[in-house]
C-alpha cells in the first residue's frame, strides 16, 4: 500500500492541446480516480442566437470546431429544416454527405497523427498528416475554405461541384486508400506500437452503454451505434454497416477508426456514383416556429443540436451537445487503474475536442 | 520479424524521394479559384445601401451612406461570404489572396465624393423651391428611387415586406402604394421582387 498522492494533468501539457484539466488522484504509479473540471475556453456561442439571426447563426456553428466544422453547420441546419418543414434537394443532400465523409477521413486522420505522436512516433506522424493534407486541398478546391467552409445554409448548399473536382476528389481517395494500407500494418501490427495500445484502457460494452459512450469510442467497446443509420443527408441511400470491434482497449478504438477512414472512403465513390442533377438548395422563407433535436454522426461521435424557433428571426435556443461532452465518463472510467504513463493515450483515444465542449 | 520492419518500406521510399512540402517563399502557392481570401467590393457599381453591414456577422463592414464611405476591417472579416449573398448589386465578391497579417487592425475604405445627401433636396422641394437646388432634385428624384406602374401593381406588398428600410407603404385595400423617400436607400430589393416586374428604379 503506496501513499496516496494527486498530480494535477493539463490544462496545458505537451502532450495535448486540448484545455481540459484532471487531477490524478495516484497511489505509486497507478490511478485511483481522475477528477475532471473543463470550462477554460468557454465562449459562449449558444446565446449568440438571441442576437444573430437563424440564418446568420449557421456561420457562427460551423466555427464551434475546426474539425467537424461542416458537420456543426450541417446538423444545425437540418435542424432548422425539419421545424420549417423544408426539404432540402437531392443534389444538396449528395453533396453534403461528400463534404462529411471528407471531414471524417481528414479528422481521423488527424486523430492518427496526434495518437502516433503521442506513443512518439513521429514520423509516422508526419505520413498521416501528409495524407490529409490532400483533403484539406479537395476542400479548399471545392469550398473555398481549408477548415472552415461555410457552404451550408438553411434550405440546402451554396457551392456545386462539378465533373472534373469530382474527378480530383476520388483520385485522392484512391491515393489516400493506397498509402493508409501501407500505413495500416504499422499502427495495427507494429510490435512497439501494439505493446503501447493492447490492452490499454479496456472499456467493456455493458461500461460503454451505461455512461453513454458514443461514436468510435463505443463502437471499439462492441456498442452498434452509429447516427448515419438514422437516415439524415443522403445516407439512407447509401450501403453501409456501422464498423465495430470487440477488445474495447486503444488498440481496437485505432481500429475501428482506421477501418471508418475505408468506409468513408467507399461512402464517397458510391454518393458520387449516385449523385443527380439539380438544385442545390431551396429558397427558406418566413422563420422557424417550433423545436427539434437533430442528432448527427460527426467523426467523434454523437452531437446534439436542439433548436426551438418562435416566429421571429431570432431563435429561442440552440443547444449543441457535443460528443466529446458525453464521452468524458468513460475516459474517466478507462484511467482507473491506469498507468501515469498511459494517461496522454487514454486522454486521446476519446478523441477529445474540448472547445467543441465549452462553445 | 514482420512485426518489427514494418515502417522500413516507407522509410527507404522516403530515403530517396523529394520532400511533400513546398519551398514555400521561393515557390509561390498555388490558389484555387474558389479560395477564400478576401472581399472585394466593385465600388462603381455599389449603392452603399449597407445591406453587407447590416447582415455581416461580424460586424467588420461599415457603410456610410453621407459620406460616400464604405469601410472593411479585413481583421474581423471571417470570409464566410454572407454579404456576397444578401449584396443587391451583386458587387461583392469573395476573391483569391489572404490579409497579411499586421500588429494592429484597421480599417480599409474605399470613398466616393456624394455631391449632397440626395433626401434633403426633396424635402426642401416641397417646402421652399431653392432656385439653384430645383434642378438638381429634379434629377435626383427622377433616377435611383423606385416608381410604381400602378396600373399593372397588384398590391401584393412583397416589395413593402423585402424593403430593409421598411420605407414602402403598401395597402391592398385602398389600392395604395406610397414610398418615404427620406427612408429609402435605394438598394433595389423592391424592383428585384417585385412578381409583376412593375417597379423600376
Amino acid at each position: 500500500m503506496g501513499k496516496q498522492s494527486i498530480i494535477p494533468f493539463g490544462p496545458q501539457h505537451p502532450v495535448l492541446p486540448e484545455p481540459i484539466h484532471l487531477d490524478l488522484v495516484m497511489e505509486d504509479e497507478k490511478i485511483l480516480e481522475a477528477v475532471p473540471s473543463i470550462g477554460f475556453v468557454h465562449r459562449g456561442l449558444e446565446s449568440l442566437v438571441e442576437k444573430k439571426d437563424y440564418q446568420e447563426m449557421v456561420y457562427v456553428i460551423e466555427r464551434t470546431c475546426g474539425i467537424c466544422s461542416f458537420m456543426h453547420g450541417m446538423g444545425y441546419c437540418e435542424s432548422i429544416e425539419h421545424i420549417m418543414q423544408v426539404e432540402v434537394p437531392a443534389r444538396g443532400r449528395f453533396l453534403r454527405t461528400i463534404w462529411c465523409e471528407m471531414s471524417r477521413i481528414h479528422s481521423h486522420l488527424l486523430w492518427l497523427g496526434l495518437l502516433a505522436d503521442a506513443f512518439g512516433f513521429e514520423s509516422l506522424f508526419y505520413q498521416c498528416w501528409r495524407m490529409r493534407e490532400k483533403i484539406l486541398d479537395m476542400f479548399e478546391m471545392t469550398t473555398g475554405g481549408r477548415v472552415i467552409f461555410s457552404v451550408n445554409k438553411v434550405g440546402g448548399v451554396l457551392k456545386d461541384m462539378d465533373e472534373d473536382q469530382i474527378r480530383q476528389i476520388l483520385e485522392t481517395i484512391d491515393w489516400i486508400e493506397k498509402e493508409l494500407t501501407k500505413i495500416k500494418k504499422t499502427f495495427l501490427f507494429d510490435y512497439t506500437v501494439e505493446t503501447r495500445l493492447r490492452g490499454v484502457g479496456v472499456l467493456t460494452k455493458e461500461q460503454a452503454h451505461d455512461l453513454g459512450a458514443v461514436g468510435p469510442f463505443a463502437r471499439a467497446s462492441g456498442v452498434v451505434l452509429d447516427l448515419r443509420k438514422r437516415g439524415y443527408a443522403a445516407y439512407p441511400e447509401l450501403d453501409f454497416e456501422p464498423v465495430t470491434s470487440e477488445d474495447g482497449d486503444c488498440w481496437a478504438r485505432c481500429e475501428v477508426r482506421i477501418n471508418e477512414i475505408f468506409q468513408a472512403i467507399d461512402l464517397i465513390r458510391q454518393a458520387s456514383a449516385k449523385i443527380p442533377a439539380g438544385d442545390l438548395a431551396v429558397e427558406v422563407k418566413g422563420n422557424p416556429e417550433g423545436e427539434y433535436f437533430m442528432r448527427v454522426e460527426q467523426p467523434r461521435g454523437e452531437a446534439v443540436y436542439f433548436s426551438k424557433g418562435n416566429g421571429t428571426k431570432f431563435l429561442d435556443r440552440m443547444r449543441v451537445r457535443t460528443p466529446t461532452f458525453a464521452n468524458i465518463p468513460g475516459m474517466l472510467q478507462t484511467l482507473k487503474g491506469a498507468d501515469y504513463a498511459d494517461v496522454p493515450i487514454l486522454i486521446l483515444t476519446i478523441d477529445p475536442c474540448i472547445s467543441c465542449t465549452e462553445r | 520479424m514482420s512485426n518489427i520492419m514494418n515502417f522500413s518500406g516507407t522509410i527507404l521510399k522516403n530515403l530517396f524521394s523529394k520532400p511533400v512540402t513546398k519551398n514555400y517563399p521561393a515557390e509561390p502557392a498555388q490558389y484555387p479559384e474558389r479560395s477564400r481570401g478576401h472581399i472585394e467590393n466593385d465600388f462603381d457599381q455599389c449603392i452603399l445601401c449597407g445591406l453587407c453591414m447590416r447582415n455581416c456577422p461580424t460586424g467588420a463592414i461599415v457603410v456610410e451612406k453621407n459620406e460616400g464611405n464604405w469601410k472593411i476591417n479585413r481583421f474581423d472579416c471571417i470570409q464566410c461570404g454572407y454579404c456576397t449573398l444578401k449584396c443587391p448589386k451583386k458587387c461583392l465578391s469573395i476573391v483569391p489572396g489572404y490579409q497579411e497579417p499586421g500588429p494592429e487592425k484597421f480599417e480599409e475604405v474605399q470613398h466616393r465624393d456624394v455631391p449632397a445627401p440626395t433626401p434633403k433636396p426633396a424635402a426642401a422641394d416641397s417646402a421652399a423651391p431653392a432656385g439653384e437646388n430645383a434642378a438638381q432634385a429634379a434629377a435626383s428624384t427622377g433616377d435611383g428611387y423606385p416608381q410604381a406602374d400602378l396600373s399593372q401593381c397588384v398590391f401584393c406588398t412583397l416589395c413593402a415586406k423585402k424593403c430593409p428600410q421598411s420605407a414602402l407603404t403598401v395597402d391592398r385595400t385602398e389600392k395604395k402604394w406610397e414610398l418615404a423617400k427620406e427612408d429609402c436607400i435605394q438598394c433595389g430589393l423592391c424592383a428585384q421582387n417585385c412578381p409583376k416586374k412593375c417597379i423600376s428604379m
